[in-house]
């Protein structure tokens, strides 16, 4: 083997202890010094476990079978001891609520530090140099969990690097991230690369963040084809529930007066940089916050939390969605394909299959106006396509759908009217298109342009006739 | 008013509180307990700064209990010396919780464990995951409130009575612990992919150290204790 190879795997094969098949199959690869990698392909492919691998974890945390050869700078995984490899190789995982165990950045800086035995006299110095290097100087005796999202993302990748790392995996670093504070990220992040020429593996679902980041791409797993979504028009008959959503909200503190105007039948994109206000907005409009001023003219409000496991309380999907004694369950549970897991507990679904039996349920209870927050974050390219099936099936029928996300191709492609919230103002609503061709507008509101998802012709007319 | 109370390495503290608290199990007169009672309290306000209201409602179900005891033993009781008896109890009741409130009141948790570790060689492993569990329940609290504001929108009840809430504690609990459980697992990977392997061979940032005020407290103790093995042994 070249010793330039900074990592080389051959014919790797790993099978998980209680599966049948392996889920990843003869795997080789080869980094050098300086490679920028993209990890693609479906959820559940192995992209993650292909992290495991690499960082070490497994095969001993999990106990998989592993087959085929894994070298690091010239010696097999096996002859390291335990702990060396994360020296080498950083890894920032996606929830970066989930990877902090101390209270303060400092702290957890100096977590990883001890985690090395640092002596202590070296520590002050190298989380200075540290938190320099990667602009956090300010953050230092900040308490982790008030920091926005994008700073959390920041703390937890400078946690990584402070252990002056050769490769760093970084597991879909933008997902919870507004566009801006994404692409922000992704030039601080590659200016970082480019200083120390690390080797970098990246699983990212919106690949078009980066720009031209990687010059490597590895595809996991079967390409899934992905069929043309095409909005079925409404049937000629009076679709249920047809009709204008009115709401106006106030949260003292957090959201000034907003305004909203939902048409039965279509989709209202909200957008904003995180911490905006977007999510309270919603739960504002749905009831769920008791010191908000709230005047609505309907009660059948469905709303569908981020985490949707949060409305689960039966133990199988068709109860789930039969829970609030509507009659039109196994409807439902054809129209949002649910058909094959009707059976199953709610909990071990995909995670696009729980977010797909909540509206089912939502639907079933008769609410003609759904309320959904952040349904894209994390989702591969073939969930997304059916979470806009399920979501052009329900506005068929009639109801009036608010959502909330940050992916800008994915509200391209499925909004009829957009909204923008910055500081707790709202605005609009918008024609999505001429947000779009709006730079100072994308700019006020931390957005991006949508690429790449063409905007049907036939979806976008509508919208001008509707304002 | 100082803080010397807070200052005290936690592991010394706590051992010093236990050793004191066993003590005091072996002497059976009333005024003992009492008397230590009010040293300790006397030692707290000197010594410390906490919040007294706090101090106060911790209090309050130690000082039922000590009313309990005393109705008990004084009411039920025969023998000539029940008063005696029921007074040494409930006061007992009162020196005990004191010296274990003056401990959990000027500890802080986080402090606490790393000296566990750092003294009391408790295992990081072990130690850790307090500490990441600790800094969990602030999460968990907010994803409770979430998740129960979710399934009342689901599940609309008009009269939102005491036990309704109780009868839906299951059903909160169980995405909260799905949830709890995912995410305890993401931590632990997290964790080891920083190199914490759980040895005790790790360096630490706050290194929790001791001093001679250490020993001014257990001295303290000793010296407040034995006064009132004599004072009491006069009443």
């Amino acid at each position: 083997m070249p010793v330039s190879d900074v990592l080389a795997f051959s014919d790797v094969a790993f099978r998980y202890p209680d599966e049948p098949s392996p889920v990843l199959e003869d795997v080789s690869l080869k980094l050098h010094v300086g490679d920028k990698w993209l990890v693609k392909g479906p959820s559940g492919c192995g992209k993650s476990t292909l992290f495991y691998l690499l960082n070490g974890l497994y095969p001993d945390a999990c106990d998989g079978e592993l087959t085929g050869t894994r070298i690091l700078f010239g010696k097999p995984y096996e002859q390291y001891r335990p702990g060396e490899i994360s020296q080498v190789i950083a890894t920032v995982f996606q929830d970066p609520d989930s990877q902090f165990c101390m209270p303060t950045v400092e702290e957890e800086l100096a977590f990883t530090l001890e985690n090395q035995s640092v002596p202590r006299g070296q520590m002050e110095e190298q989380i200075t140099r540290t938190l320099e290097e990667t602009g956090l100087t300010a953050f230092r005796h900040r308490v982790i969990q008030t920091l926005s999202g994008g700073e959390k993302q920041r703390v937890a990748t400078a946690c990584a690097l402070i252990m002056k790392p050769k490769i760093v995996l970084l597991d879909e670093p933008l997902a919870h991230l507004d566009p801006m504070t994404a692409r922000e990220y992704v030039q601080w992040f590659s200016a970082l690369q480019q200083r120390h020429e690390w080797t970098v593996l990246v699983i990212d679902h919106q690949a078009e963040l980066w720009r031209d980041f990687f010059d490597h791409v590895i595809e996991l797993g079967e390409h899934v084809p992905i069929s043309e979504t095409k909005r079925t028009t409404p049937s000629s008959s009076k679709p249920v529930g047809s009709g204008l959503f009115k709401a106006r909200v106030n949260v003292p503190g957090i959201l000034n007066t907003a305004e909203l105007q939902l048409e039965s039948g279509t989709i209202t994109v909200l957008a904003g940089p995180n911490g905006a206000g977007k999510s309270t907005l919603l739960k504002a409009v749905a009831g769920l916050i008791p010191s908000a001023e709230r005047e609505v003219y309907t009660q059948s409000i469905g709303y569908v939390p981020q985490s949707p496991e949060f409305l689960f309380m039966t133990s199988s999907v068709r109860q789930e969605v039969a829970l609030g004694g509507g009659i039109r369950t196994e409807t439902y549970i054809d129209k949002l394909l649910l058909g094959a897991v009707a059976a199953s507990n709610p909990f071990a679904v995909s995670q696009g299959q729980k977010r797909r039996t909540a509206l089912a349920a939502m639907l079933n209870d008769a609410r003609s106006v759904l309320l959904l927050d952040e349904p894209t974050a994390g989702q591969d390219a073939y969930a997304l396509e059916e979470l806009e099936d399920a979501l052009f099936q329900v506005v068929t029928d009639g109801a009036a759908l608010l959502v909330v996300t940050h992916d800008m191709n994915f509200a391209s492609r499925i909004a009829d009217a957009l909204l923008l919230i910055r500081d707790g103002d709202m605005s609009g609503p918008f024609v999505p298109r001429s947000v779009f061709s709006n730079p100072a507008l994308l700019e006020k509101y931390r957005l991006v342009a949508s690429e790449g998802g063409s905007i049907d012709v036939n979806m976008a007319a509508p919208v001008e006739s509707f304002y | 008013m100082s803080t010397w109370l807070h200052r005290l390495n936690p592991s010394i503290k706590m051992l010093v509180t236990f050793v004191f608290i066993f003590a005091l199990a072996f002497y059976f007169d009333p005024w003992t307990p009492l008397l230590m009672f009010g040293a300790v309290l006397v030692v707290q306000v000197l010594f410390s700064r906490i919040d007294w209201k706090r101090w106060l409602m911790l209090m309050l179900p130690f000082a039922l209990g000590a009313v309990g005891y005393f109705w008990t033993t004084y009411v039920f009781g025969t023998a000539e010396d029940r008063l005696d008896t029921a007074l040494s109890l409930s006061f007992r009741v009162f020196a005990f919780s004191s010296l274990s409130l003056l401990f959990v009141l000027t500890t802080s948790p986080m402090t606490f464990i790393m000296s566990l570790m750092q003294q009391l060689k408790l295992s990081p492993k072990l130690a850790y995951s307090l500490l990441v569990g600790y800094q969990f329940l602030p999460v968990l609290k907010e994803e409770f409130i979430q998740i129960r504001q979710v399934q009342q929108l689901r599940r609309p009840q008009h009269n939102q009575t005491t036990w309704s809430r109780l009868r839906s504690l299951p059903t909160v609990a169980i995405p909260l612990l799905a949830g709890a459980v995912r995410k305890a697992e993401k931590t632990a990977f997290a964790m080891e992919a920083r190199g914490f392997t759980g040895s005790r061979e790790r360096t630490y940032f706050h290194e929790v150290t001791w001093h001679r005020f250490d020993f001014y407290f257990a001295a303290l103790l000793t010296l407040i204790f034995s006064l009132c093995l004599v004072v009491g042994a006069f009443l």
